[in-house]
Order: C-alpha cells, then structure tokens, then sequence
C-alpha cells in the first residue's frame, strides 16, 4: 500500500467508464433494497413528470466511491464520502446503455489523510457537484 | 400540519438489528463495482451504510405528524462518515434523528441524521438531506 504514502495534490484517481444499463438499476435495487419503481418503469417516472427511467442516486455515489476505494485499497481507508445529486442520470431502454464517467483528484494531503475531490458525468452533464471522499493514509484496521 | 422547524430534534427508536453478511456485501460490491470488497467481501463499501440507513428512513415516513410521502421526495445530498467500515458479522441498530427543516414555497429541505451503531459504539453516521413537495392544499 504505497499508494497513499507517496501520494501528492493534483494525482489522479484512474477513471472509471461505465456503460450504465437498466439491468445496473435492477441489479442495484435487489443489492440495496430501493424498489423505487422509477429506477425501473418508465411508466412509473413518468407518471410522476420524468422523461423516463433514472438510476439511483446512491448508485452514482457508490461507483464514485468504489473508484476511490479501489484506488485507496479498499473501504478500511474511507473516512467519510460526500455527494450532492446535480441532475438526475437517465438510463435508455438499450444493450449498451449510457455512458457515465468517474474521475478523482487529489486536493489536500495531511500527515493523516488525503482528500479527493469526484466528478461524473453523463453526456455533457456533471451529475454529482461538491463530491469528496477522504481517505485515510496509513492502513490501521479501527 | 407539515413538516416544520419545530419537529428537529425528534428522534426515532432503533430500528431492529440488521446482520451484515459476507453474501450481501458481495452483492452490493458487485452492484457498484467495488473491486476491493468484490474481493475481499468481509468488508463492506462505503454506501453500504445505505442499506441499513433507508431502514431507519421508514419510521420518518410512517410519522404521521410530518405528512412526508416517499414519491414526493428527492435526495439531495449524501454523506457517510465512518469511524471504520461494516464488516461481515456486524449487528447493526440504525437511529434517526431531524436535524434541519427549512421551507420554502411548497418544498422542504430536511436534513436527517442516521447513527449506525454496532455493540454499543457508532461505527458510522450517514446524513441525508431530502427536498419534499407538499401536496397541494385541497380544498376539502
């Protein structure tokens, strides 16, 4: 885990591309329990004034964070993780899906911790704003 | 009457003990690529929280004080702090508290709080703010 000890403002978090289909929202419903009929019936979105079907903001939030843990070495380096939901992330009734995109970058480094600021984004849109995670730099098991 | 200022502070009993397996885990791993816990599934993703969270967010929609309905609420921000991650075996209680309520025209910002505890400590805190849309007023 030398990653973090050597680790400097401006390093970047390797990106994370994901082709988000519906079944990513079926799956991340049965794995969370949020049944929302939004994240799955575009029938149900729209009856409530959507275009369509939406992902789950607690997905977008889960891959940004899982980019940060695979980059720290896992969830036992993640103190906290922040995330405001901007615009919400339509998912096409298509094989291949909409393209969403994960980035991170290093913006403060402590003798303790290191902070990351996350963007995604969706086409032309940024979906999160202000998202941070802060990652713990030594490998202590709390 | 809606949700208003005067409800912060209210508190909700735990929610009963949820067990943290190594299967779930997995699952939620997989549903948000977490490579990390994929292989190493004992332990949990930081959002994982949220699985145990969303169980205490009920008791903030059965409260019939407050009028909120699940369809009329949008999640607007998210955090999770940890002192250290859910692990595979953990039994979890999850206590929800109103920490800020602000309205605005037909719309309230309400902050919440959730403190998941595991033998008597709290292993993390997961703070949600939610904008609600009161319906209108019927005339009836």
């Amino acid at each position: 885990m030398s990653t973090l000890a050597s680790v400097t403002v401006g390093d970047q978090l390797p990106t994370r591309s994901v082709h988000l289909t519906r079944a990513d929202a079926v799956r991340y419903a049965g794995a969370s329990g949020d049944f929302n009929p939004i994240h799955w019936s575009d029938r149900a979105a729209q009856a409530l004034g959507l275009p369509g079907v939406l992902v789950h903001g607690m997905w977008t939030m889960g891959q940004a964070a899982s980019a940060v843990t695979d980059w720290a070495g896992g969830a036992e380096r993640v103190a906290s993780v922040f995330v405001r939901f901007t615009k919400p992330v339509l998912i096409p009734d298509t094989d291949e899906g909409v393209l969403v995109e994960f980035t991170g970058a290093v913006t403060e480094v402590t003798d303790e911790t290191v902070v990351v600021a996350l963007e995604a984004t969706c086409g032309d849109d940024k979906v999160i704003g202000a998202a941070r995670a802060e990652v713990w730099r030594a490998e202590v098991r709390r | 009457m809606p949700i208003s200022a005067e409800h912060v502070g209210r508190r909700y009993p735990a929610t009963l003990p949820y067990r943290v397996s190594r299967a779930k885990i997995e699952e939620f791993a997989h549903a948000v690529g977490d490579t990390a816990a994929q292989a190493d599934p004992t332990t949990a993703p930081p959002t994982f929280a949220m699985v145990i969270a969303a169980q205490a967010w009920q008791a903030l929609f059965d409260d019939p004080d407050l009028g909120l309905a699940l369809h009329r609420t949008v999640h607007g921000d998210q955090r999770f702090s940890h002192v250290r991650p859910l692990r595979d075996g953990d039994e979890v209680t999850a206590v929800l508290s109103i920490e800020k309520v602000r309205s605005r025209g037909l719309g309230d910002w309400v902050t919440i709080q959730v403190e998941l505890t595991v033998e008597d400590e709290v292993v993390c805190t997961a703070t949600s703010t939610l904008l609600h849309t009161r319906e209108e007023e019927s005339a009836a």
